[in-house]
């Protein structure tokens, strides 16, 4: 008895040092929307469609889905923000903002099957003011839209990926 | 408590007449507390260890995320750019330029040369993974975020990953 007591205490000892007590994780952001530079030349296809999301101002986000520079479809969100916490601990999160973008992505994604390894694109454009804690608000909204991946068994996986304009809106 | 040679101190710990100094413990309860802490502490234990954060930054938590890589780390504070705790530029320098700055030249020589190390301890033909991993303060302007993005880019990394706390996702 004593010794399996001793080997719990020890197990318990090394599982409470090398317990990891903060959940860290990330948002990724591609930076290279086209795709890789091949060596290759490759025969000119239609562009894809693409979600837009802008900031434009304090009252509302602006959704509009373009083939190019062709605008197919543009919608006004009311720019809704719901704060969780308080003092430095306060998250903003964009709930409407989320809903909106799954149902335009039904009506409008270009990869939608779940046989489609491809992921639709969602460009973020904000004014250079815009503070940090909104755009991670927003690229939250964006990869709330999920779907089911070829290989990916039941497990649901975000339907866009997100990039980044550099132009302030 | 046979083996207590001494009268008096064999009264003291029998009681004496008043309680006994000795407890017993029970094993069984003790033995399915030890376990059920093992077992808690087995399902949250990570393998991955701990991401060190900044002191100084606040991040943004997220619900919809991804699991953390190996890769450099740029943070961003209030006031400076730092590469793997490494000071390599001024956010101050990117306000006052008012505009997206292509590159900003510290962090991207920086970033650079990460790069070429990773290369020379990978000569194979394993392609470069090009993830860098910011971490910034949740009330840093969009323009430091858009610039370090944009030099980062520049530099080599496409796949640029916001750090952000996680949030547990609520069931839909």
């Amino acid at each position: 008895m004593i010794p399996m007591i001793d080997l719990l205490m020890c197990l318990i000892c090394f599982l409470l040092i090398t317990a990891v007590w903060s959940t860290m994780s990330r948002l990724n952001a591609d930076a290279q929307v086209p795709g890789p530079p091949r060596d290759t030349e490759t025969t000119p296809q239609e562009p894809q469609p693409m979600l837009h999301l802008t900031i434009a101002s304090e009252e509302k986000f602006v959704l509009s889905w373009r083939k190019g520079n062709a605008v197919v479809s543009s919608v006004d969100v009311p720019r809704k923000p719901v704060t969780v916490g308080e003092g430095r601990a306060a998250q903003t999160r964009f709930p409407d903002l989320a809903t909106k973008i799954s149902e335009e992505w039904k009506a409008n994604g270009a990869h939608r099957d779940p046989t489609d390894k491809k992921m639709d694109q969602a460009v973020l454009h904000c004014d250079n003011k815009t503070p940090y804690k909104e755009i991670i608000a927003v690229i939250d909204a964006v990869y709330s839209t999920k779907r089911p991946f070829p290989g990916g068994g039941e497990k649901l996986y975000p339907a866009m990926n997100v990039t980044f304009s550099m132009t302030s809106n | 408590m046979h083996g207590v040679r001494l009268a008096f101190v064999k009264k003291k710990v029998t009681g004496g007449g008043h309680r006994g100094v000795a407890a017993s413990l029970n094993l069984t309860s003790m033995i399915d507390y030890l376990v059920t802490v093992v077992i808690f502490l087995l399902m949250s234990f990570s393998s991955s260890g701990e991401t060190p954060i900044n002191k100084s930054i606040t991040l943004p938590m997220a619900e919809n995320t991804i699991d953390m890589v190996t890769a450099p780390m740029v943070a961003i504070n209030g006031s400076q750019i730092l590469v793997n705790e490494h000071p390599v530029g001024s956010t101050r320098a990117v306000e006052e330029a008012g505009r997206v700055m292509p590159r900003i030249d510290e962090l991207y020589n920086a970033l650079k040369s990460l790069k070429d190390d990773w290369k020379k301890l990978n000569p194979s033909n394993k392609d470069f993974p090009g993830v860098v991993i910011l971490q910034v303060d949740k009330e840093v302007p969009a323009l430091v975020v858009k610039s370090v993005f944009q030099t980062a880019a520049s530099a080599g990394y496409p796949n640029v990953s916001f750090m952000v706390g996680k949030i547990a996702e609520s069931k839909k």
